[in-house]
């Protein structure tokens, strides 16, 4: 854009849940996460800004202020720090949340003090301006710019107003020279002080904002209906992953025949259409049909966060997730588990107590997982059954989804509250402070936007690991006899090697091999078992497995014994990958696999002999 | 005489009159930032069940804070009546 930038940079900061990320979106054309949460953008992105293609645009995560407190707020602080002394940045943004000018004034002062030393030049955008002007609230913004010293510019990130006049301002700014560098010698006392006061002169008037969000508290905060309503989401959010997700399912399945029907006769060699229909199809079959209930998590889970439910959620759990050692804001990373490890242990960054992270850490691999979701629909199917009750509302499978979903969510608090009761120490636990974020209407363009994102995440990341050990898999058990006899295959001659570790459990060597592969990815568990049955397809259409389990010689102690051991058991690579960066050390995250894996195993055990108790 | 923030019932509101020494440092800091101001009128809005944080609103913003929290901010209650 100049001749002395030529790589020109802008960025953005603010304080938590002001709406940077939309505003970011919005500039750049990107898509990156966002929700009616604080603490959600926890990475640095960073993106070309539309009309101004040559500016990089860079998104902070949000800070009340300069002085961090927790690790995104860190991350914020100390790369605003060094990108001040970048030539190339030319203009920093700082967002300010309008309806709540007290708690964004202070950072917005904080940043102009910084960059007036740096000589950089900041604009200041007062977003959710459309907002105030629904309630037909106008404020002096030329009078507040005269008193923070730099523009103030209206913007909503919502709406997408007053865009077209920042990039004018962001193309002045990098047109005009260099500013000198400034003493700015006002304390953070003083500029706390000048905040509250710019804040009472300038900002909004009374509680008309609040009192929707009073109203809506009432109910969800409630003694006694918010928990009512709590579980009531809960299990709705439960039932959606298995019940409502369950037609899709079956026509990824269907398409799924009707494809291979179609291709596999194509091929005149017998090796060729059995490789095409069993190694293929039935590695595609394991990791498709599961896109829907990962598109139908994400988006329940996405409508939560962006309604502000979530929050509230934070508080109702803060209470019971302090008796094992967490903290209501642990619920977040521990949710967003659910759907999958990785972005809960990046969430994990917005907790401030560094012991109550570590904590939580530790609790976010046993949340079930999406991964999970195969291997529970398999052995649920194999087990439950189908029926409901109360008129169709309550499924069986769904309420037995539920249980077991329960029981991992259960293992993991058990996990924190043993370990959090070794050297605890009450200066270890910072105190829980949480901005309760107004309550909005979900958009569901962004939210659809998310899951599917979400959804191709999981194709990227799973589908290529699955695929190659389905293939691996097959090539072990159709060699060297052509299919004839898996049990005289390679793979059979692998799996009664390792048979005695799992025979205690009641299970064979097709278990073994299965649950060994699972370890590249627990979906890989269902590929494999229909692979070591010999059913044709057994991924598009888990049928023929479930009967074929069924009618095999597998008791249901076996069965829980399996589904204990995978609720239990840290078999993600990519975890383990996440959890040895954000720890900053390997060991948690090797530590941590040994020890959920042994623990898996003996708890195994343990529920194969309770359930053989009750004559099962 | 002050009470502690956390003594004050859900509908009640208090002027703030200091911080406890329990408080850490960073903390008395965060909460200056984010408006818990000598002198602000802080109003508790909900007060859940079983001992949950409670929600209390400055100005126009409001926050949850725990016991561990609340307890340490002391306050000069302000009866409306």
């Amino acid at each position: 854009m100049t001749e002395s930038r030529p790589n020109p940079k802008a960025l953005l900061i603010g304080s938590p849940n002001c709406g940077k990320t939309l505003l970011f979106n919005r500039l750049t054309g990107l898509q990156h996460r966002v929700a009616n949460f604080p603490g959600i953008t926890v990475e640095i992105a960073r993106g070309h800004m539309s009309g101004l293609d040559d500016v990089t645009l860079y998104d902070y995560p949000g800070t009340y202020s300069l002085k961090a407190i927790s690790g995104e707020e860190r991350v914020a602080v100390e790369q605003f720090e060094a990108a001040l002394e970048d030539p190339e940045l030319g203009v920093v943004l700082c967002l300010v949340d309008v309806t709540r000018l007290e708690k964004s004034l202070y950072l917005a002062l904080q940043v102009t003090r910084e960059c007036a030393r740096a000589g950089k030049p900041v604009l200041i955008l007062a977003n959710m301006i459309d907002v105030l002007e629904r309630h037909d609230i106008h404020l002096d913004l030329d009078g507040l710019a005269a008193e923070i010293g730099a523009p103030v510019i209206p913007v909503s990130a919502r709406a997408g107003t007053g865009l077209d006049t920042l990039r004018e301002r962001v193309r002045q700014e990098f047109a005009s020279p260099q500013l000198p560098r400034r003493s700015g010698d006002e304390d953070d006392v003083l500029l706390r002080g000048t905040s509250h006061q710019l804040a009472r002169k300038y900002g909004p008037k009374g509680d008309v904002l609040l009192k929707s969000q009073h109203r809506l508290d009432d109910f969800f905060l409630h003694s006694a209906f918010g928990g009512v309503a709590f579980f009531v989401v809960m299990y709705l959010l439960f039932q959606s992953i298995f019940t409502w997700s369950a037609p899709a399912m079956d026509a990824v399945e269907a398409g799924l025949a009707w494809l291979s029907d179609q291709v596999v006769p194509l091929f005149g060699y017998q090796l060729a259409r059995d490789f095409t229909a069993d190694a293929l199809f039935s590695g595609l079959g394991a990791f498709l049909v599961f896109v829907p209930q990962i598109f139908v998590l994400t988006f329940v889970i996405g409508l939560l966060e962006d309604s502000g439910y979530m929050a509230r959620a934070a508080v109702l759990c803060h209470r019971p997730l302090r008796f094992f050692g967490l903290t209501g804001k642990s619920f977040i990373p521990m949710l967003s588990g659910v759907a999958c490890a990785i972005p809960g242990i990046y969430a994990a960054r917005s907790i401030d107590s560094p012991r109550r992270r570590f904590l939580t850490y530790l609790a976010i691999p046993l949340m079930p997982c999406s991964a999970r979701l195969p291997v529970y629909t398999l052995l649920i199917a194999a087990f439950i059954p189908s029926g409901t009750a109360l008129g169709g509302l309550v499924g069986w499978q769904g309420l037995a989804m539920f249980l077991v979903y329960f029981f991992g969510m259960f293992s993991g608090l058990i996990v924190t509250a043993v370990v959090s009761r070794w050297g605890s120490t009450r200066e270890a636990d910072l105190p829980f402070v949480l901005e309760m974020p107004a309550y909005r209407l979900p958009s569901l363009s962004p939210l659809l936007r998310r899951s599917w994102q979400r959804c191709q995440h999981f194709i990227t990341k799973a589908g290529g690991i699955i695929i190659s050990v389905t293939v691996i898999v097959w090539l072990l058990g159709y060699f060297p006899n052509y299919g004839e006899d898996l049990g005289a295959s390679w793979l059979g001659q692998l799996g009664r090697i390792i048979e005695p570790v799992f025979a205690p459990m009641g299970l064979d060597w097709r278990y073994g091999v299965a649950i060994l592969t699972s370890f590249l990815a627990r979906e890989v568990f269902v590929g494999t078992l229909g692979v070591m049955f010999g059913i044709e397809g057994a991924d598009e259409n888990m049928v023929p497995l479930v009967a074929q389990i069924q009618s095999s010689d597998l008791g249901i102690a076996s069965g829980v014994a399996l589904l204990v051991f995978f609720a239990i058991a840290l078999m993600c690579v990519s975890t383990l990958a996440i959890l040895s960066r954000e720890a900053g050390s390997y060991r948690l995250a090797v530590r941590m696999f040994l020890a959920y894996c042994a623990m898996a195993y003996v708890a195994a055990l343990l529920a194969y002999h309770l359930v053989g108790l009750f004559g099962a | 005489m002050t009470v502690s923030l956390w003594t004050l019932a859900r509908g009640e509101s208090g002027a703030i009159d200091h911080f406890d020494e329990c408080l850490p440092e960073a903390y008395r800091l965060r909460l200056l930032e984010l408006g818990f101001h000598p002198g602000e009128s802080v109003r508790c809005v909900q007060a859940p069940a079983l001992g949950a944080p409670r929600v209390y609103q400055v100005a126009n913003v409001t926050f949850s804070l725990d016991d561990d929290i609340a307890g340490c901010v002391h306050v000069v209650q302000v009866h409306d009546d």
